[in-house]
């Protein structure tokens, strides 16, 4: 009697615990307060805790290759690149590209924030990170989650827990994060700049607009082939409104279903040995310093196109080229309509939002083509 | 271990100039569409009301 | 008769006034609520609301009239 509750003793995952293990319960809990508590981004951070404090229970065997669970999520939704460009179908399928249509030289903000991402990659390297690390942690600044995870899990799969972490927190604290960027690099005339009507744009328009996109992109840079066809394909389904069926199970339905198991994964790939470094804390570092550093270049470019353009653009919506779809537009429209309430820049601030979107994935492929 | 700066140069100059390069063209190209369309949308109603399928 | 347009789409989500109220310049009469986010919308002249064109939970167009004032 007493060798059987022995042995049951210390076969039980409790004796195997580690420190490490307790610390990343208690970044899963803290995660877990950020998400149910502050609602910061709970569709993705609530898995990715659970991920987190699931893998920390020893002999579980969740992330075991070839047996585990999770694993299998991982394996064949991460490693094999579909979960992220299924994210993006459904993203496709819920952007409304008509603010950019209406509007093009938006598509120069989008460029414009990812130097941001470039200058970033710099800095990673003089922090010691190795080329493709460099990358992974660059494209935090992108602000874009799909793109972070499928960049990073390809060039430096190791640090795929921080950099998706730390993109999602990120993406939810934009409101934050942007406005003293914002207050600095711009002047309170600028900010008041009311900008002209954009022009209504025809159905053909938005039609055409994800096949021209998507053929030419895929042309100039093939590997972003995989992310940026599904989101023109999901932008087609919406635009063409003959296959509404389509539209909804993208956006809805399979986003929601590929969302569970991305954000059980990536968590399950948070265990103590691979997280606990102080390399993480540079990530979270760095990725903070890439949002403010694409969110001044995006204004700085903004400033740029007003010296040559004869009807001004308002500065603030270039820091809008930062994806973060749709937190960046709606604080632009904040800050903006502090400046002056009768200012509205909400949609003219979605066209670098969305260009910001396109812009990142350019950004991830030319790093893969580079550092792949 | 040893950073390879050039490639680090490399890396960083062809993605700015080339996140640009693709912006540009693809600004180019939906104007240029939005022209086209905008073209024979104008020509569709002249001719009759059902000109919003063609391309 | 000046009319307070909506500058923006989105969906109507909260009228602050009813007909017959006398308002100022500037005064909040509409909030709109677009992208998740709550517009307030400013009246641009001072009168009487003679008619309210929308109700709240419509959704409105960019340049919809939403109030009339005279």
């Amino acid at each position: 009697m007493f060798d059987i509750l022995k042995e049951l003793i210390f076969s039980s995952g409790a004796v195997s615990l580690t420190g490490g293990n307790l610390v990343m319960w208690l970044v899963a809990f803290v995660l877990f307060y950020l998400a149910i508590k502050k609602q910061y981004e709970p569709l993705l951070l609530l898995p990715i805790a659970f991920g987190i404090l699931v893998v920390n229970l020893p002999l579980t065997f969740l992330m075991e290759p070839e047996h585990g669970l999770i694993w299998f999520f991982y394996h064949y939704g991460i490693e094999f690149d579909i979960i992220p460009p299924l994210i993006f179908l459904g993203l496709g399928a819920m952007i409304d590209f008509g603010p950019l249509i209406a509007n093009p030289k938006t598509l120069l903000l989008g460029a414009g924030a990812q130097a941001g991402l470039y200058v970033t990659f710099f800095a990673a390297i003089l922090f010691g990170f190795d080329l493709q690390e460099a990358g992974s942690i660059a494209i935090i600044g992108g602000a874009d989650g799909p793109t972070t995870i499928y960049l990073t899990s390809k060039l430096a799969p190791h640090l795929l827990g921080a950099t998706a972490v730390s993109a999602y927190a990120y993406m939810a604290l934009v409101p934050i994060i942007q406005p003293p960027m914002m207050k600095l690099l711009t002047t309170e005339h600028e900010r008041k700049i009311v900008m002209t009507k954009l022009r209504p744009v025809s159905r053909l328009q938005k039609v055409c607009f994800p096949i021209v996109t998507a053929m030419t992109i895929m042309l100039v840079v093939p590997p972003a082939a995989p992310l940026i066809s599904m989101l023109m394909l999901g932008n087609l389904f919406k635009e063409s409104g003959v296959v509404e069926r389509l539209t909804n199970a993208s956006a809805n339905e399979l986003m929601n279903i590929v969302t569970i198991f991305l954000g059980l994964s990536i968590g399950a790939t948070m265990t103590a040995t691979t997280f606990l470094n102080p390399k993480v804390l540079f990530i979270f570092f760095l990725g903070l310093f890439a949002f403010v550093v694409s969110t001044g270049a995006g204004l700085l470019m903004a400033k740029l196109m007003n010296l040559f353009l004869k009807d001004k653009i308002n500065p603030l919506i270039g820091a809008a080229g930062v994806s973060a779809v749709p937190m960046a537009a709606r604080c632009v429209h904040k800050v903006g309509s502090e400046a002056n309430r009768r200012n509205y820049l909400l949609m003219h601030a979605m066209g670098p939002n969305v260009a910001g979107v396109i812009g990142t994935v350019v950004a991830a492929a030319i790093l893969l083509k580079n550092l792949g | 271990m040893e950073t390879n700066w050039s490639k680090v140069i490399e890396v960083f100059s062809s993605g700015i100039i080339g996140v640009f390069l693709v912006m540009v063209l693809l600004q180019i190209l939906t104007q240029l569409s939005t022209r086209v369309i905008d073209l024979v949308e104008s020509w569709g109603k002249d001719e009759s009301s059902e000109s919003e399928v063609k391309k | 008769m000046p009319e307070l347009v909506a500058p923006i789409a989105g969906n109507v989500w909260k009228i602050l006034v009813s007909v017959g109220d006398k308002v100022e310049l500037d005064d909040e009469l509409v909030i709109l609520e677009a992208l998740k986010m709550e517009t307030p919308i400013y009246c641009d002249d001072a009168g009487t609301v003679t008619e309210i064109k929308v109700k709240e939970g419509d959704a409105v167009n960019e340049d919809d009239v939403l109030i009339v004032i005279d």
